[in-house]
C-alpha cells in the first residue's frame, strides 16, 4: 500500500499535497463560518470586522410573521416532494434494476433527464404549461388549470427535479441484492408483495431514508423553480434570496441562515451515516 | 402467462414516473416549442395572447431575430465577421472529433482530440482578473441574447477549469496520500455541497463586498488604497464564486477515476525507468482524463442556465443567460413569453448536444458514482 503511493507522489510532492488539501479544507468551510458569525453580529449591515455580540436577531427572526410563513409552506413542499419522489423513484427503480423490457433505455434516459435540465427552463416549462397549456386540470377539478399556480406547481416541478437522485440512490441498491433471496421467497410461497415486503424492503430501507433526505434537501434548498410558479405564496429560499439581495434586511435573515446551515449538515451527515450503515448490511448478508 | 404478468406489472410500476414527467417535463417542453415557432405576438395582454397561443401559424422569424446571420469573432486584436452557421457547424466538430478524435484516428488520434479540445474552448476562455476578463480569442454578436450567450459559455467555462484545477490536487492527495481515513476527507469535503447552495454563494457577497475581510485585509496591508471595484458584482465574483460552490461535488468524479486506476500500471512505468513526472503524464493523466472531462462537464452543465449567483453576487456586469430568460418571465410585469421560450429552449438544446456528445465520459463517471 505505502509502497504503491511512493510510486505516485514523492516526499516533497505529498508534503505540498498535504498543505494545499489542508488550505483548501479551509478556504471551503470558512465562508459558511463566516455566515454563522455574522448572525451574531449586533449590526444591521455586514461589515468587516463584526461590531459586538448579540442573539437579538433570532428574536426578531422568530417574530417575523412572513420569515415563518414562508418556512411552513418550504416544510409542507420539502415533506410532499420528499414522499412523491421517493415513493416514485421506487416504483421506477424496481423494474429499471430488475427487470428487461421493451423501452428500458429510453425510460431510463427519460427518468435521469430532469438532471441535466437547467432548472430555469424547467421553471419556465411548467410555468408555461400552466398559464399557456391546454387545459387539463379541467375534467379533473373542475377548475382552472391557473389554481394550480402556487405550492401545487412548487411540489410537482421539485418532484421532477428530485425523483432523479432518488433513483440513482434507489436503483444500484435494489440491483445490488441477491436474486437468490427473492427466489427463494417465491418458492418458498411468497406472492410478489408479499416479497417485496419482507425481503427486499427491509434490505433497502436505509436507501430510502437517505432518498427521502435528499429529495427533501433538494426542495428545501430549491429557489429557481419556486420562484417562477409560485404566485403570491413564498417558500423560504425565495425569502431568503429575496431578502439577500438588500443589505438592509440581511440581519434578519442571518439567523435562519445560521439554522439552516447547522441543520442541513446534520441531515446530509445523518444521510451519509444512515447509506453507509445500510452498505455494510447489504453487503454481510 | 408467467411472462405477460411480469410485463403488466412491469408498466404499472413504471406509470407514476412516466405520467409525472411526461405532463411535468416533456408536455411543458413542447408548449415553449409551440410558443418559439409561434407568429410574433405583440400583445401582452392574457386575452390576446391566449388568442395567439391557439392560433399561430409556424414561423422560424423568432429564432432568426435571435440567432442573427453573423457572429464576430475577435483573435488577437483582429476582428472576423463570420456566417453563424459556420461557426456553430465548426463548434460542433470540433466537439465531436473532441470527444471521437481517438477513435476515428487511431494513431494521433489523441492529439488530434486535445487540439479539437483546446480550439474549441479557446474563443470562451478568459483570465478571471480584473475589470474585464484578459482573452485570446472572443466570439461575439450583433443580437444582444446570443453575446450574452457566449458571455455565460465564458464565465461558465472558466469557473469549471478553474474548479477541475482545484479539485484534481484534491482528489489526488484523497486517493494516493490520505491512507485509511480517505473516505471519512472525501465526506468532509463533499458534505458542504449537501448545505444550502444560496447561503453558500452569499457568504462570498459578504466576503467580496468593499467592506468585507478581503478588502479590509488588503487596506491594512497598504496593498491598495481604496476597496478593489471588481471584486463585487463583477464577471469576476460570480466565477470564483462558481467554481467554489462546484469543487467539492466534483472532486468525487476524479476521485473515483484515481482510485479505480490499477496501481500496478504505476509500479511497471517505474520498473520501466519512467520517472514520476513521466508516469504522471502518460500513465495517471491518460486514465484520469475521463473523469477529469466528467468533472468539467458536472460543472460547465449546471452552471451556464445559473441564476442565483449572478443574481447575488454579479450585480449588473455579471448577468448571466439564465438570469435573462428569468428577467423575460419574472422581474417585468408583462411576460415575454416567445422570447423567453425560445432563449430557454436554445440553451436547452446547447445542454442537450453538449450531455449527448459527452455522455461517453459521463457515463464512466455517472455509472460509479451511482
Amino acid at each position: 500500500m505505502s509502497a504503491n503511493s511512493t510510486v505516485a507522489v514523492s516526499r516533497n510532492g505529498r508534503r505540498s499535497l498535504t498543505t494545499f488539501f489542508g488550505l483548501f479544507l479551509v478556504a471551503l468551510y470558512l465562508p459558511t463560518m463566516l455566515l454563522m458569525v455574522f448572525a451574531f453580529n449586533d449590526s444591521t449591515t455586514q461589515s468587516w470586522p463584526p461590531v459586538g455580540f448579540t442573539t437579538h436577531w433570532f428574536s426578531d427572526a422568530a417574530n417575523d410573521s412572513e420569515l415563518l410563513k414562508s418556512v411552513v409552506n418550504s416544510l409542507k413542499v420539502g415533506v410532499v416532494v420528499a414522499v412523491a419522489a421517493t415513493v416514485i423513484g421506487l416504483c421506477v427503480s424496481y423494474p429499471l434494476a430488475r427487470r428487461k423490457f421493451w423501452l428500458r433505455s429510453p425510460v431510463s434516459a427519460l427518468m435521469l433527464s430532469p438532471l441535466v435540465v437547467p432548472p430555469v427552463v424547467l421553471g419556465v416549462a411548467i410555468l408555461m404549461m400552466i398559464r399557456k397549456g391546454p387545459n387539463i386540470a379541467i375534467p379533473l377539478t373542475g377548475s382552472n388549470t391557473e389554481d394550480l399556480l402556487g405550492l401545487t406547481a412548487v411540489m410537482v416541478g421539485h418532484t421532477v427535479l428530485a425523483l432523479p437522485f432518488t433513483i440513482l440512490l434507489l436503483m444500484p441498491r435494489i440491483a445490488s441484492i441477491d436474486r437468490n433471496l427473492e427466489e427463494a421467497a417465491h418458492d418458498l410461497g411468497a406472492s410478489g408483495p408479499v416479497t417485496f415486503r419482507r425481503v427486499m424492503l427491509p434490505l433497502i430501507t436505509p436507501a430510502i431514508f437517505s432518498a427521502f433526505l435528499i429529495a427533501f434537501v433538494i426542495s428545501i434548498d430549491e429557489v429557481v423553480v419556486a420562484s417562477f410558479v409560485t404566485e403570491d405564496e413564498q417558500t423560504l429560499p425565495m425569502f431568503l434570496y429575496a431578502s439577500l439581495r438588500f443589505p438592509d434586511k440581511t440581519a434578519v435573515v442571518l439567523p435562519v441562515a445560521f439554522l439552516l446551515i447547522v441543520v442541513s449538515f446534520a441531515l446530509a451527515i445523518l444521510a451519509t451515516v444512515i447509506r453507509v450503515r445500510g452498505d455494510r448490511r447489504v453487503t454481510a448478508s | 402467462m408467467q411472462r405477460l404478468r411480469t410485463s403488466g406489472s412491469t408498466w404499472l410500476l413504471l406509470a407514476p414516473g412516466v405520467l409525472l414527467l411526461v405532463f411535468a417535463f416533456l408536455a411543458p417542453l413542447y408548449v415553449i416549442y409551440q410558443f418559439s415557432v409561434g407568429e410574433r405576438m405583440f400583445a401582452q395582454t392574457p386575452a390576446l395572447a391566449s388568442l395567439t397561443g391557439e392560433a399561430t401559424s409556424f414561423t422560424t422569424q423568432m429564432w432568426s431575430g435571435f440567432l442573427g446571420h453573423d457572429v464576430q469573432l475577435k483573435v488577437l486584436g483582429g476582428s472576423f465577421t463570420l456566417p453563424l452557421v459556420a461557426v456553430g457547424i465548426a463548434l460542433l466538430g470540433l466537439l465531436l472529433l473532441t470527444v471521437y478524435g481517438s477513435k476515428l484516428v487511431p494513431r494521433g488520434g489523441g492529439v488530434l482530440a486535445i487540439v479539437s479540445a483546446l480550439l474549441l474552448i479557446t474563443p470562451f476562455l478568459a483570465l478571471p482578473w480584473g475589470d474585464s476578463f484578459p482573452r485570446l480569442a472572443e466570439l461575439s454578436s450583433e443580437g444582444t441574447d446570443l453575446r450574452l450567450f457566449f458571455k455565460s459559455v465564458t464565465m461558465s467555462m472558466t469557473a469549471s477549469l478553474i474548479a477541475v484545477l482545484i479539485a484534481f490536487p484534491v482528489a489526488y492527495w484523497l486517493a494516493f496520500v490520505a491512507k485509511r481515513s480517505k473516505y471519512v476527507w472525501l465526506l468532509i469535503v463533499i458534505t458542504p455541497f449537501l448545505t444550502s447552495y444560496l447561503l453558500r454563494v452569499y457568504a462570498w457577497r459578504l466576503i467580496l463586498s468593499s467592506d468585507g475581510p478581503v478588502n479590509s485585509l488588503l487596506l491594512s496591508l497598504g496593498l491598495i488604497s481604496e476597496p478593489v471595484p471588481w471584486l463585487i458584482d463583477s464577471q469576476f465574483a460570480v466565477v470564483v464564486v462558481l467554481a467554489y460552490a462546484w469543487v467539492p461535488f466534483i472532486c468525487l468524479p476524479i476521485f473515483i477515476a484515481l482510485e479505480n486506476m490499477d496501481r500496478r500500471l504505476l509500479e511497471a512505468a517505474t520498473d520501466l525507468g519512467a520517472s514520476r513526472l513521466m508516469a504522471f503524464r502518460r500513465v495517471t493523466l491518460p486514465l484520469a482524463a475521463p473523469g477529469l472531462i466528467a468533472a468539467f462537464l458536472f460543472v460547465f452543465i449546471p452552471t451556464i442556465g445559473e441564476v442565483i449567483t449572478p443574481g447575488l453576487v454579479g450585480g449588473t456586469n455579471g448577468y448571466m443567460f439564465g438570469s435573462r430568460i428569468q428577467g423575460d418571465f419574472i422581474s417585468s410585469g408583462s411576460f415575454d413569453w416567445q422570447q423567453g421560450s425560445v432563449i430557454s429552449l436554445f440553451l436547452l438544446a446547447v445542454v442537450l448536444v453538449l450531455t449527448a456528445a459527452t455522455s461517453r465520459f459521463l457515463r464512466n463517471a455517472g455509472g460509479e458514482v451511482s
